[in-house]
């Protein structure tokens, strides 16, 4: 169809489709800790501060493991197709970078990393969490290619190592979740006792399950990136 | 009036934008900026962990990704519309006269040639947008806008128009924006108009063009590259470039291979 | 002014990106408006309870607080990786696409592809 139709089509798509959404959209949450089950038992049952980290990684552990294992079909996706055949590389040179980005990574590829660390390490206790922290990681490690060059860090970063490691860990967290079950053990407070609310150690296995989610995250963005950079040479 | 709301009226008007460029550069750089702008919304709305992963990964990595998916450093990037024996696509790659001659010319700069095939009258527009450094498919040196700049001619030509066809199919008449829309249109008798060079010329007339009028344009033309005004070392390096083919004789065999 | 909140604003974004997916032809621009697509919905989640003056759910003080739900925001943060992974997937696929038809118009593309299929 030409184009006067096909945009009539979408004005009425779009605003008929507003509409309904429009009409029907008059949920608002349950409000205070009378009736929100989460707020009033949350912090004892999973001894952690931040209630959203609580209810991802305890009430709702298996949506996020079904989620992790969408992510690594995703990397394990680009990575297949991007690389597929390894025999036609283009030569391109390496375009020289300009001294400001090699001074910037200097200085802040440091701090970004220590933010990641932060942001895994205390998710059960102020703002982060695995997910967080695994990207502000990759972010810090994409400065560093930025600045160095890619074909360095990876070769400095091991790459064969690290997708072995990426796979291990997602096996790990798939056996530490699934395998109590089967004895008959519930896998979120038997294993470890929730702790005293508010210091580090808190939250039964929560910061265990934080710091591989992160792991696991930081190194499939960088499996991204690089395969990006790797497919048509040097950025 | 508070900033929640401030920044809730922001969302659209920078969406509006930003998805209406014609570069595309500009639009991830738009993108991004909606992703900060979103992000703080979500810091408003009292959900802090959400606005955390929302700068982490819409403004840095989404913006990083795209720009290393249409970036074009280290490319030669060639728009053109098709034109038979000039540049022409067959399965997955560019075969053509032009597409040699522009190959050797990357292969000395040393950067990768990328051809892009994009509608007749929209060369001018991406070259002058700066999304692409030379323009090809059969471009005609005297007939263009003086804006830009043109090499030497390489090959003589001839313009044809060709018009007519049966007008009473008038609700059949669609916009003809690539070459291949024009011999659509021949071959199933539709009205055209359109002024055709040589090579483009030859391939249509293999079809039956009883019912239109030909007619042949006085004057001496001949084919040219066009290239960017912002790069005219580019245009002097290409010049020079295909001096030396001519003088050679490397074009007379290029152009008795190809267009045989 | 004041009834203008963020489920409001989060269908509008959504009828912006659906509307850009259908007009623009240029497949980079297609895959900008699904990634806006993602961000309304998400947009719409976290802004379900939003409203007045509430505290983010983390627990400092006594539990008599006003706390915002804190259900749809773990709902979300997933979901925000998740969708850049899946945005580099696509992205990938359209970069093969460009790479053998020499365009980044989707009519032309799919022009193209009909043709080889009657060939």
């Amino acid at each position: 169809m030409n184009r006067t139709a096909t945009v009539i089509f979408a004005i009425l798509l779009v605003s008929g489709f507003c509409m309904l959404l429009f009409l029907t959209s008059g949920y608002h949450g349950a409000q205070g800790n009378a009736d929100n089950p989460y707020l009033a038992a949350g912090a004892a049952e999973t001894g952690a501060v931040n209630l959203v980290t609580g209810i991802y990684l305890n009430y709702r552990l298996y949506d996020s493991l079904f989620e992790l294992l969408v992510f690594s079909m995703a990397v394990l996706g680009v990575r297949f197709y991007l690389n597929a055949d390894e025999s036609q590389k283009p030569s391109v040179v390496r375009i020289a970078e300009s001294p400001v980005v090699r001074i910037a990574a200097d200085l802040l590829f440091g701090p970004i990393v220590m933010i990641g660390l932060y942001l895994i390490v205390f998710g059960h206790l102020s703002p982060g969490g695995g997910f967080s922290g695994g990207a502000v990681g990759g972010t810090g490690l994409l400065l560093c290619a930025a600045a160095l060059g890619a074909e360095v860090v990876a070769r400095r970063f091991h790459e064969q190592i690290i997708e072995q490691i990426e796979w291990g860990i997602l096996l790990v967290i798939l056996l530490f979740a699934i395998v109590p079950v089967l004895f008959g053990y519930t896998p979120l407070t038997d294993l470890l006792p929730p702790g005293q609310v508010g210091t580090l150690l808190s939250g039964g296995t929560i910061p265990i399950y934080n710091v591989l989610i992160g792991v696991k995250v930081f190194i499939g963005t960088w499996v991204v990136i690089y395969s990006f950079i790797h497919h048509r040479g040097e950025i | 009036m508070t900033s929640r709301t401030v920044l809730l009226l922001l969302l659209p008007v920078l969406a509006i934008f930003s998805l209406s460029q014609r570069r595309r550069l500009t639009a991830v750089m738009g993108m991004g900026l909606f992703s900060l702008v979103l992000a703080a919304t979500y810091l408003f709305s009292h959900a802090p962990d959400v606005a955390i992963t929302e700068t982490a990964i819409g403004a840095a990595l989404v913006t990083f990704t795209y720009v290393l998916a249409i970036r074009k450093t280290g490319r030669l990037v060639v728009v053109c519309d098709e034109a038979p024996r000039l540049v022409s696509r067959e399965g997955g790659k560019i075969v053509g006269l032009e597409e040699e001659i522009l190959a050797g010319f990357a292969r000395e700069l040393g950067l990768d040639l990328v051809v892009r095939i994009v509608p007749r009258d929209d060369v001018s527009a991406v070259l002058g947008r700066g999304e692409a450094d030379i323009g090809g498919g059969g471009i005609i040196g005297e007939v263009r806008d003086k804006a830009e700049l043109a090499t030497v001619g390489f090959l003589p030509s001839a313009l044809y128009r060709v018009s007519g066809g049966r007008m009473s199919d008038v609700k059949h008449r669609m916009e003809e924006e690539y070459f291949e829309d024009t011999l659509e249109a021949i071959r199933e008798r539709r009205p055209v108009s359109v002024t055709l060079d040589l090579a483009r010329f030859l391939a249509a007339s293999r079809l039956n063009l009883s019912g239109y009028n030909v007619e042949r344009v006085e004057g001496e033309f001949s084919y040219c590259f066009l290239v960017s005004s912002d790069q005219p070392e580019l245009l002097s390096q290409l010049n020079a470039y295909l001096e030396r083919l001519t003088k050679s004789n490397e074009m007379e065999r290029l152009i008795g291979r190809c267009m045989s | 002014m004041e009834s203008i909140n963020g489920i409001i604003i989060a269908i509008v974004l959504f009828g912006i990106g659906i509307f850009a997916l259908i007009i623009r032809r240029d497949l980079v621009i297609k895959l900008l408006a699904l990634g806006l697509i993602n961000s309304s919905s998400v947009l719409f989640l976290v802004s379900l309870n939003a409203e007045g003056d509430g505290i983010a759910p983390i627990l400092y003080g006594p539990l008599a607080a006003n706390y915002v739900d804190p259900l749809p925001q773990a709902l979300v943060i997933s979901a925000i990786v998740i969708n850049l992974a899946l945005l580099a997937l696509a992205l990938v696929f359209v970069m093969l696409l460009v790479e053998r038809y020499h365009t980044t118009d989707s009519l032309r593309i799919a022009h193209e592809v009909e043709k080889e299929r009657q060939s």
